[in-house]
């Protein structure tokens, strides 16, 4: 589960993010909806406590970013971007390993999850040759399996798909249910309205670093003339645009 | 901060990048082929010309003063100075200089052999080009040939006019050179110290580059700082793999200057001539690694520093490319100084302490206050780096700056 309370970042005289507060509910699939600059990622950051926040606080997993942030990053997978963070001169095995061993999973571990993950995502072949050799597909499963090998409770994917081909499109949006059909809550953030309606049981719309809105399509939708998702957001995000 | 993490990072980095054929080539491989080769052809290349300085001095009369009594007298030169060979007189000097078919070329005044009976003056006109070393720097040769034609002229009429011809030199000069080292090291000491500063903080540039501006760029650095890994034990295991390669590329650079020495001796001194009789108590050249070791440190302290500024790999070496100019400066305004001359403050102030040290060692001057405020000065600026990395290393306007 995550918490949000008064969550707020300034970057000088800008607030990126003001006063959010809301609930993601524990193995939901949740989605942050905004523009670019809206306060997406630096939301995302926060809570994968790489940025401090200015005030407020989030709770992931029953631990508080600011005061045990060690714990929460035990808790938390990160994928920012399709295929991102791979060594390109490290084999996917060596990717795998580096983080899980500085988040503190034993060597055994590391190799049961990895035979495990390899399964899943079918990367057998390829397992022991260097990430900089593989095709995007292979590289975007790699991250996957970066991502998760410390079993996290909650995944934070920061517009996971962009920049992506279809089928890679489709290979993340199954990996994005497939986390929730384990139990695991996911959190990420999307221009893309389709897929929000397809995977998230709840979204939250944020404009100018403020919560817009929250709740599920059905519920927003209802409250906003049966408007599809696009318009509803545009209607929305213009509100606040006049405001 | 967890020292199983800085291992885990440290082991990580070292992995990588000796997978990266190009840092591995460049901060190890390259020095230990590139400098025996620059050093055999430079010091070769010296050597040669100051053997074209010394022998083989080819001499020309002027076709204008070429008479039976010029050529006699050229000949009687030759026979004072073995190095000194008679060609053909030559109607254009520069030609003939520049042609490489004489180096030197005489213009002799008419009756001249007369005024030489008499015990008279004559004027001889040396034809050089100063602009071609092996021109202007038979001179010196041929000037002390005449000298000693001069001596043997005088011997002769003073012993005819039976005077006892050591009138000519009543003080005699006897030279004795009590270095304890040979010539070439005085070379070796302007070089040696200035190439070992500039090395130690250029060596760890390509490492540190790649670590933080490296993995910004490729996205690796936010996954990065969402495992259980404190900042600061990344950084420090960030900092070690910069200082390894910092020290492997010193090390490798020093290899290759023994393989240049291995190959030809009087490379190393780029024909400046031999090196050896180094006379160095083990506790001072200890302390003058380590000394050099601090710098290394220090300046990865401040590369992990540039690097994490830097936005992308393209920016953080632009910025790290001018660090050579901070150690060119005090490198070069040092280079000539020598052991007994250098100032006490210099072995408090960065760059310039480590250069100091290493120029007593190689000189066999150990002064140990001078050494222990060297090394207590970089102790202090290793710290000092290692905070401003940590700093910024902690700083989100750093880490995050777009």
């Amino acid at each position: 589960m995550i918490e949000l309370f008064n969550l707020s970042k300034r970057f000088g005289n800008l607030n990126a993010v003001h006063s959010l507060s809301f609930t993601v509910r524990k193995g939901e699939i949740f989605g942050l909806i905004g523009e670019n600059g809206a306060g997406k990622t630096t939301t995302l950051r926060m809570l994968a406590t790489m940025l401090s926040p200015t005030s407020g606080t989030a709770v992931l997993s029953g631990y508080d970013i600011v005061k045990e942030p060690e714990k929460v990053r035990g808790k938390v997978g990160i994928l920012f971007g399709g295929e991102s963070g791979l060594y390109d001169r490290l084999t996917v095995a060596e990717n795998i390993r580096y983080f899980g061993e500085l988040n503190d999973i034993s060597i055994d571990e590391i190799n049961e999850r990895t035979k495990m993950l390899a399964d899943t995502f079918g990367m057998n072949d390829f397992l022991h040759k260097r990430a900089g050799k593989l095709s995007k597909g292979m590289r975007q499963k790699a991250a996957f399996a970066r991502a998760i090998i410390h079993n996290p409770d909650i995944l934070l994917l920061d517009e996971p798909t962009t920049g992506l081909d279809v089928s890679a499109i489709r290979e993340v949006q199954n990996f994005i249910l497939e986390q929730k059909r384990q139990g695991k809550t996911v959190l990420f953030s999307s221009h893309t309205m389709s897929e929000i309606e397809k995977l998230c049981d709840r979204i939250a719309i944020i404009h100018k670093g403020k919560l817009v809105a929250i709740g599920t399509i059905d519920e927003l939708r209802q409250q906003n003339q049966n408007l599809s998702l696009e318009e509803l957001f545009v209607r929305l995000v213009g509100e606040e645009h006049e405001a | 901060m967890k020292l199983k993490h800085i291992w885990i990072v440290f082991n990580k980095e070292l992995k990588d990048i000796v997978r990266d054929k190009k840092t591995l080539f460049s901060s190890i491989l390259a020095p230990i082929i590139i400098i025996p080769i620059l050093m055999t052809i430079v010091g070769g290349s010296t050597q040669k010309m100051t053997q074209e300085m010394y022998e083989d001095i080819t001499v020309a009369l002027t076709k204008n003063s070429d008479t039976e009594s010029a050529r006699n007298f050229l000949n009687s030169l030759a026979e004072l100075d073995e190095n000194i060979i008679v060609a053909d007189p030559v109607d254009d000097p520069w030609q003939a200089i520049n042609d490489k078919e004489v180096k030197l070329v005489i213009e002799l005044e008419n009756g001249f052999e007369e005024k030489l009976k008499n015990s008279e003056p004559i004027n001889l006109t040396l034809i050089y080009d100063n602009s071609l070393a092996r021109s202007g720097g038979a001179v010196g040769t041929f000037q002390a040939t005449i000298d000693r034609l001069n001596t043997a002229l005088a011997v002769e009429k003073l012993n005819a006019l039976g005077i006892n011809p050591d009138i000519l030199s009543l003080v005699n000069v006897e030279r004795q050179n009590i270095a304890r080292t040979k010539d070439g090291n005085q070379f070796l000491m302007m070089i040696l110290p200035m190439m070992i500063a500039l090395l130690v903080a250029v060596g760890g540039i390509p490492a540190a580059t790649d670590l933080v501006a490296g993995e910004k760029e490729r996205m690796t650095l936010e996954p990065l700082l969402t495992t259980r890994s404190s900042r600061m034990s990344i950084l420090i295991g960030k900092y070690l793999t910069i200082n390894l390669f910092s020290f492997a590329s010193v090390i490798s650079t020093l290899a290759g200057m023994v393989l240049a020495y291995v190959i030809n001796p009087a490379a190393l001194s780029l024909g400046q001539g031999e090196i050896g009789g180094f006379s160095v108590e083990p506790l001072a050249f200890v302390l003058s690694l380590l000394i050099t070791l601090l710098m290394g440190m220090t300046f990865s302290g401040i590369q992990l520093a540039i690097s994490t500024y830097a936005r992308s790999f393209k920016e953080g070496q632009t910025y790290l490319s001018l660090l050579i100019f901070a150690v060119m400066i005090p490198a070069y305004s040092t280079m000539m100084i020598m052991p007994n001359d250098i100032q006490p403050h210099m072995f408090v102030l960065p760059i310039m302490n480590t250069i100091s040290a290493f120029k007593l060692i190689l000189g066999g001057v150990v002064n140990y206050a001078e050494l222990v405020m060297a090394t207590i000065s970089s102790i202090v600026y290793v710290i000092l780096a290692l905070l401003l990395a940590a700093w910024m290393f902690s700083k989100e306007k750093f880490m995050f700056r777009s």
